[in-house]
């Protein structure tokens, strides 16, 4: 029951969950969340899990984002090569001869082709032009892979130095460890509101989960938890975050600065020393869709600081992960910020 | 068929070239037992001559690589990140987001690059240039980089491996897999004495094949590498050079060598009676360590048989088990044939 954060990134860091496909994940939160909260999942695929008091007036929603990016197969050449295409935003310039796993009846490895450099005349790399090849056979292909079918680029889940980790599908599965862990640190606390954490489907092609989600639910307030960006070589400082300052709150027209300040002012009540990511329109995360659902919900952002996006080298601190549960727990505990 | 076991341990053992201490003490545990002389030269060579049956007339060298492409560390920024270079032809493309080992102890890293979503549109498409990426290790300043890493540390691809209905998926196959050719010929039984030669620094311009051959002295020499196979859906006829499952390619010419003509013939006639496949290039294209050996002293009568090989110089090359057995029987059945009296 004490797992680490680590514990519980590296069960959340799966290959599974590409988006459209994310109930995939249903047994991993399902183990990861116990019986401290009842877990249903919605027409769109959203995993819910209500917790504190159905019947308080009050009622925060906590949203992160259960998808990830990946690739699916559009058509099987007659030599068994794959054409495939980007689900969500991947990094074309990371594809190149890059290991695959195809996540067809059996998952099946593979390597994205390139043209060899003697070849290649500084080619474009481009969308249109994704083709994987799994070494196998073209009829045992045609077995084992059917279109429509996810895949992956590789990615090992790796500690590095500081309690750095690097794999894929950090983004978003930091932000749901951060929701899984801010459950554990309530779960025996007598809640003052109503809440519901929100694992929410297809951010990544088109926020649709959260969209959704948000209107059945029709919370009070909603904090969204997603990865930002970290400093890093060539990265501007007003748009990052220092790996380590415990979490990016970002500041923009599209949001409440009623749950903004209030994320500022518990911030320095835990001495973190949060970065800002200031925007002068939306954010770019599910806080769009679910700031304009129904009648209109008052909609936070905190991100945790996330070098190499939509790379399989994405690289968050674990630290950050951990101040930033600690936070929203006591978000939770205080009532949100707007008191009726 | 061949020990596909070791060809796992071999191509997960990590060696850029001017580091390959670690495959070559893989290689000499592999066949202390069953060589009767071993040298290790100051290049970095491992040396080895084999009784056979009968004494040949000529003297013939088999030759294999130890080392693989890879990276080297040049610079510690001040935010702890790695500034590197490549070693061998490996290409910028194959480092960009890829996971890797940095310095002996093999501390795990990831190649940086700034995300996609803040760059232009055509910045987009375009493969960043090595001096835009670093590598990672988590280190929050300089200081504590150079705790745990130091300049000149070699820098490896994180390995995989998986050999699924005879498909091989690795790094290194490019020339572990003819490390094992060599050491398959060494733990068998030789109709003739054959010399074979392990060496260094292919990847960077042949320099432990030049070494090895003046050492050796042989009359006559072949190599065995791998070679670049570009069969995929977008590269049509000629350009595809060799094929995946096309057997053992023997070469004609490349870049770095004019391949003896009778060798070539002998290499095809000796496919065409075992019945195994075999093909040749359609590029001029490629090279390897023949273009040292074939002008070492007075000359080397020299031809090269090699595995096709798909996304050679990555982290993940493509080939087929079938196509090194075709390669392991042609190499054998040519180097009686070139020492038959």
């Amino acid at each position: 029951m004490c797992e680490s954060m680590k514990e519980i990134l590296r069960k959340l860091c799966t290959d599974r969950g590409v988006s459209g496909s994310e109930t995939e994940m249903l047994p991993v939160l399902a183990e990861l969340m116990g019986d401290g909260a009842e877990l249903t999942a919605d027409r769109n695929g959203n995993i819910i899990a209500a917790m504190g008091d159905p019947g308080a007036e009050k009622h925060i929603m906590l949203d992160a984002h259960l998808d990830r990016i990946g690739l699916v197969v559009t058509y099987i050449h007659e030599e068994g090569f794959l054409k495939a295409e980007p689900v969500g935003g991947i990094d074309l310039r990371t594809l190149p001869s890059s290991a695959v796993k195809v996540l067809g009846k059996e998952e099946v490895l593979g390597v994205v082709c390139t043209m060899p450099p003697h070849l290649a005349k500084d080619e474009e790399l481009s969308r249109d032009k994704i083709w994987v090849d799994t070494g196998l056979p073209a009829d045992k292909v045609r077995e084992l892979v059917s279109l429509g079918d996810r895949i992956i680029v590789c990615s090992r889940y790796t500690e590095l130095l500081n309690n750095c980790v690097a794999v894929s599908a950090l983004d978003n599965r930091a932000g749901c460890a951060v929701l899984v862990q801010c459950a554990r640190r309530l779960k025996d606390q007598k809640l003052p509101c109503r809440l519901s954490l929100v694992f929410s489907v297809q951010e990544e092609t088109s926020e649709l989960g959260a969209a959704t989600a948000a209107f059945s639910l029709m919370p009070d307030e909603a904090v969204v938890v997603d990865v930002g960006f970290a400093s890093q070589k060539g990265v501007e400082p007003e748009k990052s975050g220092k790996i380590g300052c415990g979490g990016i709150i970002s500041m923009a027209p599209s949001l409440s600065k009623e749950v903004t300040e209030k994320l500022k002012e518990l911030a320095g009540r835990l001495s973190m020393d949060c970065d800002y990511e200031v925007s002068g329109s939306t954010t770019g995360t599910n806080a769009d869709k679910i700031a304009i659902a129904g009648s209109g919900v008052r909609t936070g952002v905190i991100s945790i600081p996330e070098k190499n996006m939509h790379t399989q080298t994405e690289l968050v601190s674990v630290d950050d992960m951990e101040k930033l549960s600690e936070l929203l727990a006591l978000y939770v505990m205080e009532g949100g910020a707007c008191h009726a | 068929m061949l020990d596909y076991g070791l060809l796992q341990r071999l191509c997960c053992a990590d060696g850029i070239s001017g580091d390959e201490n670690e495959v070559r003490e893989l290689i000499l545990q592999e066949i202390r037992d069953y060589a009767d002389e071993i040298q290790v030269t100051p290049a970095g060579n491992l040396l080895v001559f084999k009784k056979g049956r009968q004494r040949p007339e000529k003297k013939l060298l088999i030759s294999a690589h130890m080392d693989e492409v890879g990276f080297i560390v040049t610079y510690i920024n001040s935010d702890g990140t790695l500034k590197f270079d490549s070693v061998g032809g490996v290409n910028n493309s194959a480092a960009f987001a890829k996971q890797v080992k940095v310095g002996r102890n093999k501390l795990p890293g990831v190649v940086n690059a700034k995300p996609i979503h803040l760059l232009k549109d055509d910045q987009r498409r375009k493969n960043p240039p090595i001096d835009e990426l670093c590598i990672d290790i988590g280190a929050a300043s300089r200081e504590e980089a150079e705790k745990a890493v130091s300049l000149g540390d070699s820098i490896v691809f994180d390995s995989l491996y998986e050999n699924r209905c005879g498909r091989v998926i690795s790094k290194a196959i490019d020339d572990r897999f003819g490390c094992l050719v060599l050491i398959e010929m060494i733990r068998s039984d030789l109709a003739y004495d054959m010399y074979f030669s392990f060496v260094v620094q292919e990847e960077i311009g042949l320099r432990g094949a030049r070494t090895a051959a003046f050492t050796v002295d042989p009359d006559c020499a072949i190599v065995v590498e791998s070679t670049t196979a570009s069969d995929v859906p977008f590269a049509e006829d000629e350009k595809r050079v060799c094929t995946v499952g096309g057997g053992a390619v023997i070469s004609f010419m490349d870049r770095s060598t004019i391949y003896d003509k009778e060798y070539y013939r002998l290499g095809m006639e000796c496919a065409r009676e075992l019945g195994v496949k075999a093909q040749t290039k359609t590029m001029i294209a490629g090279g390897n360590d023949a273009g040292a050996i074939h002008c070492s002293r007075g000359g080397v009568r020299t031809m090269a048989v090699s595995l096709p090989c798909r996304y050679i110089h990555s982290s993940a090359s493509l080939a087929r088990t079938e196509d090194m057995e075709a390669v392991f029987a042609v190499v054998k059945a040519s180097a009686e044939r070139i020492l038959c009296p």
